[in-house]
């Protein structure tokens, strides 16, 4: 330790360098990362700066500091477009942006933002050796948009504002075509269409009946053997039973 | 290179660099991305990327990239380029010294910058107009460089920025021509920012400032429209220097004929009858021409929230409505007006989504959200929301912007997004000192923003599982003679499907009796108290949606061991209290909680024990009565010790049986409004009051839950659920309740009222910390019964004071106040006492 102390004090950028990198190679990520960025400045546009930047951004990634991590790597993608490490920077840098996306119930930005960078790969190095772990993250950020936009519709649900609900789960639905949540979607969706209607004021009941009963076809048409079958079948015979009062009178 | 439309491929076989430059060859080489050996297109892409790249760099001018030479497919090219020139030295003359750090800052001219004829150009109109606009109307600003010649190759200037900032030019005379209708006077009135000098008019300034005179000027012509001159223009004006100091100004104008507003007719309305409209408008025919009410009626662009058209439409749902005013006919001077309406379809919200809670989680938010999917969209109901977001005190309330995002007429939709900051929401309390004879250390923790089902949760700690807006707050505190215990949590939507607030506290105390033989406690001598309380709080709809209901259980349990306190003639024995609290508050203040900008705030409240004298058939009239002998006896110092302590005894056992479960109600009321006067100064009146009462007159008013007026209003810490009522002017609790016969007593009111009135100012409202001023006056009164009771004799006070607010802190404050009054048993004005406040706010 003595010997790192005494190179991140001295003026010599050659030493630093020569340490950095040993350190670098023995995984002691936070220790080399000092001194490199002690000395980027000074290789700015020397021939060695493209292996010392490559090395800094990796020294973040090994810290896990993502979200340096990933501007680093995009900057060295952006300097080194010639580099022969340019394809594995730039899968790096969007993998970093992955590694940054939070859990579904916060703020998506940099999910998005990861969807982007990895799509952005994918179609720059379409026959990678990391496509299918790019393509793998990409679905399972793809999958944490989709139960965002669920959780929120389905809270609707939860606290009784049942006309957002079904107009969340509509634009759920209609956004998210392919989603492993759609079968709970439309149930959910039939469910806040039926609450909406047993308690509705008489003037609307009979089109809100309607209108759930139309939503208990579309889950029908399309999971005839849901999950929820039991629960859904009780509350459409409901609704048909109800129906009957207005089909009697006129 | 030949100009074809499709580059051809080259090989670079050499790069050379010409020009002038300090910067190495090869650096300049690898800095262009350019490199010798590979393939590019000429003409393309890759020559006009690496120009830009080297532009970016911000080193150099003149930068030309040539093909040098051609031979078959490879090509050698040449990177021509000078290196811009440094500032190494800079003068600045014209200004004060203390002027100048922020001149450089301004306008980046730090020593080592490039210098670029646009950032001579940029500084030299930048500080011009600066000037100008400060009033001088002379200023000129001369930048020049000076190249510096020695042996260093790296070019390098000086510079001069020489400031003429001339005199304050003021405004001589104001001349008009061609007003025949309006006389001068009334013109001149109408030009609010620019004004003649006259020497009895010293409020008003009568510098010539450029911006303020191009608003006069329309300003003008809007008082011409508001007296029916709709063709009113200034045809000429001029601004001439009389001399370095003073300025004249003429102004030609041409009146035109005066109108009148003949018919209005209301075209595209479907929503809303003519009558409605015009009502709105609040134009009619025959009215003499006012182009500015006309202005006002239809869309009022000084208030947003004003009433007129637009806005009738836009709170409605119709945000794509456009209201046209277009003048059909003018003969006559009568002009006849069509208001074309452009309804639209009624907008609803489509997708609502919040961006930015990094740390809260969605379920939080979005249910406090009044613009749901679906709904008609309403400008009053975003306007709440966004109040009613920065309320719950995790997002910064100046930052929370409500965006809307493709808006779709066709379908009728529109997106919304709420934008938010984070701000910090947890507190920590951490002290250590000595005080009442030994060390006293309190460890505090609050989190605003807790999440209790990630308390497992390992991945969650960063550092703390936070983001489902409960509260969760932990104090301990403990010296030689008494240590306390606090915890209370809250949940503001108990399941999650209705806003009814959870909240539950615990604690528990004990202090030990001060031991005078050894100095230190005696731990078999105490005093504990135990207590717990449950309460739930619902948000109403009725009256109105402000209003919220709070209901409350509370348990305390008291135990005297050997342990004799001023509450209690016994010194072993219990005491429980039990009690129900029902509160009714209504909250409409906004919008930053901790600086509110208008509103008010009600609540008022009961708490009530249950009535056991009813019941439990004890005789308390004969209790009373045996009391009072006993207490004679006990006073009576001509009485033989024995009986007096044997007196004393029984009014114990009296005492023991008549607070055995305390017996009161007590009734609080308190009232605040904010109004902003000007700008963002706002007064804050406030009414307090509150009364202590027994059920039972002979089992007596109990000496728990009184009220102590005075001073800082902290709950310091208390053993018999005590309430300090704020009274700046007086030291703390000092302010005691004077009876009948004008002796003072030592035990706290039972009746208490209390007004006060305060200015306040914000010096900064920035996320990071929140400063304002404030000055007050007050007066409260303190009483025991109500045949005392005068709610005007007041104790006053008035001073000023400071708040902090930061978000890892809360609240901290200063406030000097002056007690007019003397306190009882005084003469004289109790004079200046200082406060110093944490965490609570008046």
């Amino acid at each position: 330790c003595g010997e790192y102390q005494k190179t991140l004090k001295a003026t010599d950028i050659g030493a630093k360098f020569k340490l950095g990198e040993q350190l670098y190679n023995e995984g002691e990520f936070s220790k080399a990362n000092r001194l490199f960025s002690q000395i980027v400045p000074s290789y700015r546009g020397k021939p060695q700066a493209e292996k010392l930047m490559y090395m800094y951004a990796q020294s973040y990634y090994g810290m896990k500091d993502y979200y340096v991590a990933g501007y680093q790597f995009e900057r060295f993608a952006d300097s080194y477009p010639n580099s022969e490490k340019l394809e594995e920077a730039s899968f790096l840098s969007a993998k970093s942006y992955y590694k940054e996306s939070p859990i579904y119930s916060k703020d998506q930005a940099s999910t998005k933002e990861a969807i982007e960078k990895l799509q952005l790969f994918i179609n720059q190095f379409p026959g990678s050796e990391y496509l299918s772990e790019a393509s793998g993250y990409i679905q399972e950020l793809d999958a944490k948009l989709e139960r965002k936009a669920f959780e929120i519709a389905k809270q609707y649900n939860t606290i009784q504002d049942y006309q957002a609900s079904i107009k969340s789960f509509d634009n759920f639905l209609f956004e998210f075509p392919g989603s492993a949540l759609r079968e709970e979607a439309m149930y959910y969706r039939f469910d806040s269409a039926y609450q909406l209607a047993i308690f509705s004021i008489e003037r609307k009941k009979q089109e809100r009946l309607e209108s759930a009963n139309t939503y208990y076809d579309d889950l029908m048409k399309g999971y005839s053997e849901t999950q929820f079958l039991e629960e859904a079948d009780t509350k459409h015979e409901v609704i048909v039973e109800e129906l009957k009062n207005y089909s009697t009178k006129s | 290179a030949q100009a074809s439309a499709n580059g051809k491929k080259y090989t670079i076989s050499d790069i050379t660099v010409s020009g002038n430059s300090s910067f190495s060859e090869q650096t300049i080489v690898t800095y262009s991305g350019l490199r010798k050996g590979s393939q590019i297109l000429i003409p393309g892409e890759e020559i006009s990327e690496s120009i830009k790249k080297l532009w970016k760099s911000g080193l150099f001018s003149d930068i030309e990239i040539y093909i040098k030479d051609i031979e078959g497919d490879t090509a050698s090219l040449e990177i021509h380029l000078f290196d811009l020139p440094e500032l190494t030295n800079l003068r600045i003359t014209g200004v004060k010294k203390g002027k100048m750090d922020d001149i450089i800052e301004e306008n980046n001219l730090n020593e080592g910058v490039k210098i670029t004829e646009n950032l001579i150009t940029t500084t030299k109109n930048y500080l011009e107009s600066k000037y100008r606009k400060d009033g001088y109307f002379n200023s000129k600003v001369i930048v020049r460089t000076y190249p510096i010649e020695d042996s260093i190759a790296k070019p390098r200037v000086n510079m001069i920025v020489a400031i003429e900032k001339g005199e304050k030019v003021k405004v001589k005379d104001i001349n008009f021509e061609g007003n025949t209708v309006l006389a001068d006077k009334k013109l001149l009135a109408s030009m609010k920012n620019t004004k003649k000098k006259m020497i009895l008019r010293a409020w008003k300034r009568s510098k010539f400032i450029e911006d303020d005179y191009k608003t006069d000027l329309v300003s003008i012509i809007d008082t011409y429209k508001e007296n029916g001159y709709r063709d009113a223009r200034i045809i000429s004006d001029s601004v001439y220097a009389n001399d370095n100091k003073t300025v004249s100004i003429d102004i030609k104008v041409e009146e035109g004929s005066k109108y009148t507003f003949g018919e209005i007719n209301f075209l595209g309305n479907s929503v809303y009858t003519d009558e409605y409209l015009s009502a709105v408008l609040r134009v009619r025919k025959g009215d003499t021409y006012n182009g500015v009410l006309l202005e006002k009626g239809i869309a009022d662009e000084s208030r947003p929230d004003g009433n007129d058209i637009t806005n009738l439409y836009q709170n409605n749902g119709y945000l794509f409505s456009t209201i046209n005013p277009v003048e059909t006919n003018a003969d006559g001077n009568v002009i006849d007006m069509e208001i074309r309406i452009s309804e639209g379809k009624p907008v609803h919200f489509n997708e609502v989504t919040v961006v930015g809670n990094e740390k809260t989680n969605d379920h939080v938010i979005y249910r406090e959200i009044r613009t749901r999917p679906g709904e008609l969209y309403s400008k009053e109901n975003v306007v709440r929301t966004v109040r009613e977001l920065s309320q719950l005190g995790f997002f910064d309330a100046e930052q929370i912007t409500p965006n809307f995002n493709n808006p779709n007429p066709n379908e009728g939709t529109i997106d919304m997004e709420y934008e938010v900051v984070e701000t910090g929401s947890s507190q920590i309390e951490l002290q250590g000192g000595y005080g009442g004879g030994g060390f006293i250390g309190t460890l505090g923790l609050s989190f605003n923003n807790f999440s209790l089902k990630n308390i497992f949760n390992k991945e969650a700690y960063k550092p703390l599982p936070m983001g489902d807006g409960q509260q969760l707050s932990l104090r301990l505190q403990a010296s030689q003679f008494y240590r306390t215990y606090s915890f209370s949590f809250s949940e503001p939507w108990m399941g999650g499907v209705k806003p009814v607030q959870f909240s539950t506290s615990l604690s528990y105390s004990n202090q030990f009796l001060y031991d005078s033989s050894t100095g230190e406690a005696d731990k078999d001598r105490r005093f504990d108290i135990i207590g717990i309380t449950v309460g739930l709080a619902k948000r109403l709809s009725i009256p109105d949606d402000f209003f919220t209901l709070s209901q409350s259980v509370s348990l305390q349990h008291y135990n005297l061991k050997n342990y004799s306190t001023g509450l209690f003639t016994f010194s072993d024995g219990y005491s429980n209290s039990l009690a129900y609290t029902i509160g009714l508050t209504r909250n409409n203040t906004w919008n930053d909680p901790v600086f509110p900008l208008g509103g008010s705030n009600f609540s008022v409240s009961a708490k009530l024990s249950l009535p056991y004298s009813l019941v439990n058939g004890v005789d308390y009239a004969d209790l009373a009565e045996e009391r009072q002998e006993q207490e004679d006896i006990y006073n009576d110092t001509e009485e033989s010790s024995v009986t007096r302590t044997d007196a004393y005894e029984r009014m114990g056992e009296i005492d023991q049986e008549r607070f055995n479960w305390l017996e009161f109600y007590k009734i609080k009321f308190k009232g605040e409004w904010y109004t902003n006067i000007i700008g963002k100064l706002v007064l804050k009146p406030t009414v307090e009051f509150g009364y202590l009462g027994a059920y039972n007159q002979d089992r007596g008013v109990i000496p728990f839950e009184r009220f102590y007026l005075g001073g800082d209003g902290l709950g310091s810490y208390s053993l018999d659920g005590r309430e300090a009522v704020a009274l700046r002017g007086y030291a703390n609790q000092s302010i005691q309740p004077v009876d009948s016969n004008g002796n003072t007593t030592e035990d706290g009111a039972s009746i208490y009222n209390k007004f006060s009135l305060e200015l306040r100012y914000p010096i900064t409202l920035k996320a990071s910390a929140k400063i304002y001023a404030l000055s007050f006056i007050e007066g409260g009164a303190a009483y025991n019964a109500f045949s005392d009771y005068n709610p005007f004799q007041l104790k006053r006070s008035a001073g000023v004071g400071l708040r902090v607010f930061m978000p890892a802190f809360g609240l901290l404050g200063i406030d000097f106040g002056y007690g007019f009054d003397p306190l009882p048993g005084e003469i004289n004005a109790n004079g200046w006492e200082t406060h110093f406040i944490i965490g609570q706010q008046f």
